[in-house]
């Protein structure tokens, strides 16, 4: 809407519409000052989110030489690794998020079920592993699933098997470490949804005659997807960008874009080859997440028809 | 207002409950509960809050399973009966609407789950939502909904499957003064209408006086009193009931072979002395009048000195002192010879109360 | 924590701007790796040095060439001299951003052949070799020799590792498909010959477990079991052993490669730098490395020294008897290919 409609005084009042100019500016004045409060944030914002991804952007559109081209983006066409990644890199994503939200949500809700101390405990338990760091928790995977490694022997000793499994060093390593790393991010933002899910509702669920069961189905877990996809959400998209688990547990099978972006700025000596890479790992992301939020809204549309 | 003839009478079912006992802790909830709830009729739970009206409401719909005790619905025991099965209607008193559904959803909730035909079910849900009148609300989200409207979408959700008894409570305790005695009268309307044994709960004297068909006073976890409106305001059993519900004074009295005596002076009583508790006299300010000349035989006449004296519009209030230091409120219409018999403040006044509003009350433990 | 103070003081000298520099121009700013391997060139080279020529030596450690060029291209430079691998010190002399070093002043007569460059001079070497589970394969008679052997799972069953990106992965795959050794880098030297070593790779890629990415890795690696074969750098292998890993490797057909300083251009001691790799460039010094790390000197001269025991001696890259057996890595090669063959064997990885 144009300043100018709000210009005081701009327009003669009416006489049956007593001040609606006046109040019409202080709307105005109101606006702008809650623009000028948030201004600081804004700029910040600006700064630490926008400029280096302006300047990704601009980057990856220079050659060695410095001059405008777009080689950066023909290699990716080019050759035939890149694509490979891009899809390796989404097929982990979306893998771990799948089993983060397998092994999460029957976690939160058992959480959610418990007394508040206990349940307190528990959450701590849940969230040690942030405490540790990462690649520490990385190589305990790594040390837990190898040839020779505990699992292995437990098994062969046991008499599980016979022949070490390949545990690590492929998709199901990687799987396994990066589901432990993110399953708090899942954990934590669907343990808080279903907190703040009214017991009542399930009192009345059951009253109306629904069994345990159901009224699980149709009232509280409806009711804690809102706090599933956030949790869905971040695991997704911190995964999308995740290096030290892959590299370590992936045994180099399992390359995704990060590791590329590293290898891009030793091979090439020049960011504007890396940077492509991240302005369409950036663009996939965005395009991934706009469909999925189409879909699950259209999901939520297509529930409340049938219910 | 005018109830739409749509949903059918349901058959009603008697609650029978026995030795219902329910503590956490050494708090005892419920303590020993004996309550006959008739078919059809509407019953309420009156109390002070944390007196166990709740509890009792929630062990009748499966949510509070008691230490010990019988809860039947006709001839069914349904004490150890998980509540998706025990088939009662319940208005929670936050209403507990699924905001994830439409009203029309969550009316048809109980419907889908009893695998009624969709479009029968849609139907019903309508025909419910026009009997609470919120015909054509269906595709509402809750949370487009005002509080009113909240609840009566409660109530159709309840009322839908035709259950025999339906239990609420304190479901307008979230609604201002106007719209809950709107409401009081429309959930009075829509019981005669459905005919299903309701009980109630509230720890409001006024709805209970409204509404019930009979009260049960719950104190500490015990039934005090259980009466009809009337009766249980003009006898109540005990001082905590004649206390809890409407306003009164207490006089100590002596009693002697049947009969008691205020200050010496015999009272005309109502009934006769139950000797086997202590008693108090009760006064109701509006059953106390003040008198001009000399009594009527079947009245008991008390001398005082006026205190105060207080215009409230369409009634007053004076408050006088007894002989013996007793300070009794009278209440009493505006109308112009009252008032013109009403003494100054610091005259001698006559009061007068009627043999049949003469009660003595079991003398409170509270 | 070693990276801030670089960085700190990269902020700080380029406020103090060149008036600062003189006045601490007898001090030089020599950065590194750091860990073990810094450790040992601070006593065996850098401080010794540093005290015959009587100036002050300041360490630090960094993050590769890549810095370098940061503080050549921001005109800050604060680094004198740096160690980095071959590839990073020809790379940096094709793209200009290092100082050309003057042999007339630094003797690299008898240098191993191949160890030195125009714009960075080597100081140490070391091997990629292959190593070998020596309870897989515990027949010494019978132990796997060749790269041939590497590739032979029939003739030596068991896991493999190679490294995930193609520096020194191409070389053996030419030698295991029957290029004699001094014949590798010219049969490279077409798209034909890097697809057929690339082709070689990939006959052997059902069997490759992992694909290492870090030094500390493959001797892990070896150290639990956890392959049964995989190539990597010698040192890293020495060092697993005495670890206790069952493994053991040869210097037969493996590639040497080195590490050299350089002096990036606009270097604020640049004369002083160039002095100091002068001297530290004689066999003296670099004869006392090995006692504290078992890479090999450039030098051949440290050999005749006497300093480094004769039974180290002989188990070092350089060593004359191990030398004579390796291919010297081409950094001329890989300036010219490694774009196109690092591309190829990406495509090669994520088929
Ligand atoms: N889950 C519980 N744990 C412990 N004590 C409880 C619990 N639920 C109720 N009580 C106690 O039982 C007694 C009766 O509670 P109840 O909720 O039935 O009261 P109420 O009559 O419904 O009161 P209100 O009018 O305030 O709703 C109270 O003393 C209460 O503190
Ligand atoms: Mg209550």
């Amino acid at each position: 809407m144009a300043v100018a409609d709000f210009a005081p005084g701009a327009v003669a009042e009416p006489q049956d519409e007593p001040h609606a100019t006046g109040l019409r500016d202080d709307a105005f004045r109101e606006r702008m000052a809650m623009l000028g409060l948030c201004s600081p944030a804004l700029l910040l914002v600006l700064v630490v989110l926008v400029s280096p991804v302006a300047w990704l952007f601009w980057l990856s559109f220079l050659a060695n030489d410095g001059s405008l081209s777009l080689e950066h983006y023909e290699r990716m066409i080019a050759s035939k690794s890149y694509a490979r990644i891009f899809w390796t890199t989404f097929q982990v994503s979306t893998l771990t998020t799948m089993l983060c939200i397998l092994i999460g949500y029957p976690l939160a809700y058992f959480l959610s079920q418990l007394p508040p101390r206990a349940a307190a405990i528990c959450l701590i338990t849940v969230l040690l592993p942030f405490w540790t760091s990462l690649l520490v928790r990385t190589y305990a995977w790594l040390v837990l699933l190898q040839r020779k490694g505990l699992l292995n022997n437990w098994a062969i000793e046991l008499g599980l098997w016979d022949e070490p499994v390949k545990l690590v060093h492929n998709m199901t390593g990687t799987l396994i470490g990066m589901t432990h790393i993110m399953l708090p991010f899942l954990v934590l933002p669907v343990y808080g949804a279903m907190k703040s899910i009214d017991r009542d509702y399930l009192k009345a669920a059951s009253n109306l005659g629904a069994s345990p069961v159901s009224a699980f189905w149709q009232v509280f877990f409806p009711l804690s997807l809102p706090g599933l996809f956030a949790g869905a959400l971040i695991v997704f998209v911190l995964c999308l960008g995740f290096f030290v688990t892959p590299v370590v547990l992936g045994g180099g099978k399992v390359i995704m874009v990060s590791m590329r972006i590293t290898d891009n700025i030793e091979l090439f000596f020049n960011w504007g080859a890396a940077s492509a890479l991240g302005v369409v790992l950036l663009a996939l992301t965005m395009g991934t997440l706009y469909a999925a939020s189409r879909l699950l809204r259209l999901d939520r549309i297509l529930g409340e028809g049938n219910g | 207002m005018a109830v739409t003839e749509t949903v059918p009478r349901s058959e009603a079912l008697p609650i029978t409950i026995r030795r219902v006992t329910k503590t956490y802790g050494q708090v005892f909830a419920l303590d020993h509960v004996d309550l006959d709830v008739k078919s059809g009729e509407f019953l309420t739970l009156l109390g002070p809050s944390g007196s166990g009206k709740t509890t009792l409401l929630m062990a009748l719909a499966g949510f509070t399973r008691p230490d010990h005790g019988s809860v039947s619905f006709g001839d069914t025991e349904v004490v150890r009966m998980p509540p998706h099965k025990r088939d009662v209607g319940m208005v929670f008193q936050n209403y507990a609407l699924f905001p994830h559904m439409t009203v029309a959803a969550n009316v048809a909730f109980p419907l889908k789950l009893r695998k009624v035909a969709k479009a029968e079910a849609r139907e019903r849900a309508e025909r419910a939502l026009e009997t609470v009148q919120l015909g054509g609300y269906g595709e509402r989200q809750i949370d487009q909904l005002s509080g009113g409207q909240r609840q009566r979408v409660a109530l159709a959700r309840a009322i839908v499957f035709e259950p025999r008894i339906l239990l609420m409570d304190e479901p307008l305790s979230a609604l201002d003064k106007k719209l809950r005695e709107h409401m009081q009268i429309e959930l009075r309307h829509l019981h005669e209408q459905l005919g299903m044994t309701t009980v109630y709960v509230t720890h409001d004297q006024r709805e209970a006086l409204t509404m019930s068909d009979r009260i049960a006073v719950i104190n500490h976890g015990r039934l005090m009193q259980l009466d009809e409106p009337r009766r249980l305001y003009d006898r109540p059993a005990n001082r905590f009931v004649a206390d809890f519900i409407g306003e009164g004074t207490f006089l100590p009295v002596e009693l002697s072979n049947g009969s008691a005596a205020y200050a010496g002076t015999p009272l005309k009583l109502a009934e006769a002395v139950n000797e086997t508790a202590a008693q108090e006299l009760l006064l109701r300010p509006e059953r106390l009048s003040v008198l001009a000349g000399a009594a009527e035989p079947e009245v008991n006449v008390f001398a005082g000195k006026v205190k105060e004296l207080v215009f409230q519009g369409e009634s007053f209030l004076m408050y006088a002192a007894l002989a013996d230091g007793a300070e009794v409120a009278v209440r009493g219409a505006t109308n112009r010879d009252v008032m013109e018999r009403i003494p100054a403040v610091g005259a001698d006044v006559h009061l007068g109360l009627h043999r049949d509003d003469t009660v003595l009350v079991a003398a409170g433990e509270d | 924590m070693k990276r801030r103070t670089f960085t700190v003081a990269t902020a700080a000298v380029a406020v103090l701007g060149l008036s600062a520099t003189t006045a601490l121009s007898q001090e030089l700013n020599i950065v590194s790796w750091g860990g073990s391997y810094q450790d040992a060139q601070s006593k065996a080279i850098f401080q010794p040095v540093a005290e015959k020529m009587g100036i002050t030596v300041k360490e630090d450690s960094y993050g590769g060439i890549s810095d370098v060029r940061l503080q050549v291209q921001a005109g800050a430079v604060t680094i004198d001299i740096f160690d980095t691998g071959s590839g990073g010190g020809a790379r940096g002399g094709a793209e200009g951003i290092l100082e050309p070093l003057d042999y007339t002043m630094i003797d690299v007569s008898n240098f191993v052949p191949g160890t030195y460059q125009d714009h960075c001079v080597g100081t140490i070497t070391f091997s990629t070799v292959f190593a070998y589970n020596t309870e897989t394969y515990s027949d010494p008679a019978n132990a796997p020799k060749t790269w041939a052997d590497f590739w032979d799972v029939e003739k030596f069953p068991g896991t493999r590792s190679m490294r995930s990106k193609f520096w020194g992965s191409l070389e053996p795959a030419l030698m295991a498909d029957g290029v004699p050794m001094d014949q590798v880098y010219k049969v490279l030297d077409s798209e034909e010959g890097i697809e057929r070593a690339i082709n070689k790779i990939r006959e052997l890629k059902p069997h490759i477990a992992v694909w290492w990415k870090s030094g500390a890795q493959h001797a892990q690696m070896m150290k639990d079991g956890e392959v049964d074969m995989t190539t990597g750098w010698n040192g890293r292998f020495d060092v697993a052993i005495k670890d206790g890993a069952k493994a053991a490797y040869s210097y037969d057909g493996a590639t040497l490669d080195y590490d050299c300083f350089g002096i990036p251009k606009g270097a604020p001691n640049k004369d002083l730098a160039m002095k100091f790799l002068a001297e530290a460039s004689k066999a003296s010094y670099q004869a006392n490395m090995p006692q504290y790390i078992t890479y090999g000197p450039t030098n051949r001269d440290a050999y005749d020294l006497g300093v480094i025991d004769p039974e180290t001696a002989t188990r070092l890259p350089s060593h004359p008897d191990n030398a004579a057996n390796q291919l010297v890595i081409d950094n001329a090669w890989y300036a010219k290919w490694e774009q196109h063959a690092s591309q190829l064997y990406q495509d090669m990885l994520t088929e």
